[in-house]
């Protein structure tokens, strides 16, 4: 994204056309084609059959479950993960660094242990999960459980969005506010929140994105329930693991423009943000 | 006026993120709301399945059973089900999913059950026919015209033969699938053992691809994967019947008939469901849905309600688990030491 941005800066050189091609002769079967694949497979039955399938009540729980449990991850991770790059990058404390490396654990760890350690502490069987039994507790195989794992999984990305924009951020506006008497809270709010807009919605689409898509850690703590847990991507999972390609294809096709339409907006925003660092 | 149309194109942006934003949300979130709501939340059975009942369950027995209920008792009710591998299904009912019934594809995953302490030893043998729900034989399932020429699990061990077969890890039907082999090999033989091991051998020489559940395996096979499959009769000829598959069903001179266990996992029945769960429970063993999954290719416990598919095969010398001394030897003298102690071995040199 930046080299791209870079290279429209320094203005286009036009040179022999043969990367190009095989860069396209590359990408085509690699990336390319097996998206067209998805789509071409959705609409094979026809508009008609695509609907049905998209309108079938599994389909349309998993899809809504999913989004819902999309915007709870970003809501609750836009505010830890704003909390966390502000309490990183403006506090000197014992411990920041390793900290620091902790909370990005989760870009690193395979999404299918972070399911399964979620399970050995909040199962039935796991070292705090234990202790809940007996109150009648259970976050797991629960929609609270695939929240959990969907907060874990996506931590670093609103963090990371966030973080290198106060880095940077010189700290004379916040002196200045401090000066006249400005509280921390009201200083944040007025003088850091302005500055971090294009850091947020970023970090906010990422979330959302990967929550959506979410598979590892969701299959490992959802018990996989339709119509109770089952999110968008474990339908698609099970759909065509029973050998119903249409069905599977449908959401597929549905997941895909979704993403699209983020990406074409995290796209759009970075850009302008990028744009924005370089004036 | 160059500024002014960026800054116009900006505000487009965030306007249409915001507006794309709160269009998904009130989607997504529209069943919940008051003005979707139809009373309070009707009560429901969790179900979970070993991978082939999907359809007979959701599409057959279910809707059968919620009609009737509804006519009998004016309440509407909902089926929560779940359909994987039959020891995915255990490990998970183990790990604590909230399931109310579990139909397992062998009665050794209600063992494990009881050995990990979610059910009374031996507390399915109280359902009718000790729990088992319906049958299916084993059989081999090969492309149109059998180009290969296979007629029983002796031919799938020629050489060239690609046979796609389940997972004894996850799948039952794949555990069923070795005492099928190995009683095909050993019964009638003059020295059973060596028989049982050669016939075993043979098979699993071949075999190119492992699938975690016999639906899963037949997805493979159904994509065009391998020469050969190795499933439940139920599963083969459901399919065919419904032109989703392409090929033949090969019947081998012996091989067994699976019988599939149902289990109640009382710690996750309430107080309130448990009239609802229990009716539900016997009716998988009434005449009506013992019906219903013979239409959809399982072989009935109530033997004469068979003649019903014409689909179903003969089987010249079909066998049960009983006749090899039951789950827990079979699995013992079969799975771990014939096929996984020494089979898997030796097609490893």
């Amino acid at each position: 994204m930046t080299a791209a941005e870079n290279g429209a800066l320094r203005g286009r050189r036009e040179s022999s056309r043969l990367p190009v091609g095989v860069l396209l002769l590359v990408l085509l079967p690699l990336l390319l084609m097996p998206l067209a694949a998805v789509f071409v497979f959705a609409l094979k039955g026809g508009p008609g059959a695509f609907w049905d399938a998209i309108r079938s009540p599994e389909a349309q729980f998993a899809l809504r479950f999913s989004l819902l449990i999309a915007f709870a991850t970003t809501a609750v991770n836009t505010v830890l993960g704003t909390f966390t790059a502000y309490v990183l990058s403006k506090h000197r404390f014992w411990g920041d660094r390793a900290l620091g490396v902790v909370v990005n654990l989760p870009v690193a760890i395979p999404t299918v242990v972070v399911g399964t350690s979620l399970l050995l502490l909040w199962g039935p069987i796991g070292l705090l999960g234990k202790l809940l039994v007996p109150i009648g507790l259970q976050p797991m195989f629960r929609p609270f459980g695939v929240l959990l794992a969907h907060l874990f999984v996506t931590f670093p990305y609103m963090l990371g969005a966030v973080k290198p924009v106060l880095d940077e951020l010189e700290t004379t506006y916040e002196e200045a506010a401090y000066t006249i008497g400005a509280s921390r809270w009201t200083t944040f709010r007025l003088v850091l929140l302005p500055a971090l807009r294009g850091g947020l919605t970023t970090g906010a689409l990422l979330t959302f994105a990967h929550s959506l898509g979410e598979f590892g850690a969701t299959v490992m703590v959802s018990g996989n329930l339709r119509l109770k847990t089952q999110t968008a991507p474990l339908y698609i999972f099970a759909q065509f693991e029973a050998g119903d390609i249409a069905h599977a294809n449908a959401l597929a096709a549905v997941l895909a423009l979704l993403s699209f339409a983020i990406f074409f907006f995290l796209f759009q925003f970075a850009s302008r943000a990028t744009r924005e660092r370089a004036r | 006026m160059l500024l002014q149309s960026r800054v116009v194109r900006r505000r487009a942006r965030t306007a249409g993120l915001f507006a794309g934003g709160i269009a998904l949300f009130a989607y997504a979130l529209w069943p919940w709301t008051p003005m979707a709501k139809e009373g309070r939340p009707p009560r429901t059975i969790v179900f979970y399945g070993f991978s082939i009942l999907g359809e007979a369950i959701n599409k057959g027995v279910f809707p059968d059973f919620q009609r009737r209920w509804r006519e009998a008792r004016g309440e509407h009710i909902e089926l929560v089900s779940s359909f994987a591998g039959s020891g995915t299904i255990t490990n998970q009912v183990i790990l604590g999913v909230p399931a109310h019934l579990a139909l397992l594809s062998l009665e050794l995953d209600a063992d494990k059950l009881a050995e990990a302490g979610v059910l009374r030893s031996g507390s399915w043998k109280s359902f009718p026919f000790q729990g088992v729900v319906n049958r299916t034989p084993f059989v081999i399932l090969v492309r149109p015209g059998n180009p290969k020429g296979i007629h029983g699990f002796a031919d799938l061990g020629r050489p060239g033969v690609r046979v796609v077969h389940p997972d004894p890890m996850t799948s039952g039907g794949a555990n069923w699938a070795i005492v099928a082999e190995y009683g095909a090999g050993a019964r009638n033989a003059a020295d059973p053992a060596s028989a049982g091991h050669a016939m075993l051998l043979g098979v699993w020489k071949n075999v190119v691809a492992q699938a975690a559940s016999a639906r899963a395996a037949r997805t493979q096979f159904e994509n065009g994967f391998g020469d050969a499959l190795v499933t439940y009769e139920q599963e083969a000829i459901f399919d065919l019947s419904r032109g989703k598959l392409e090929g033949e069903v090969v019947y081998p001179r012996s091989t067994v008939l699976s019988e599939h266990t149902l289990v109640r996992v009382e710690r996750n029945v309430s107080r309130r469901d448990r009239d609802l769960v229990d009716a539900f429970a016997a009716f998988l063993f009434s005449e009506e849905a013992q019906q219903i999954f013979v239409r959809y290719g399982f072989r009935s416990v109530l033997e004469p309600l068979n003649a019903a598919n014409p689909a179903f095969g003969a089987i010249e010398d079909p066998f049960r688990i009983g006749d090899v001394g039951g789950w827990k030897r079979a699995k013992r003298e079969i799975v771990e030491d014939v096929w996984k102690k020494r089979v898997l071995e030796e097609i490893k040199k």
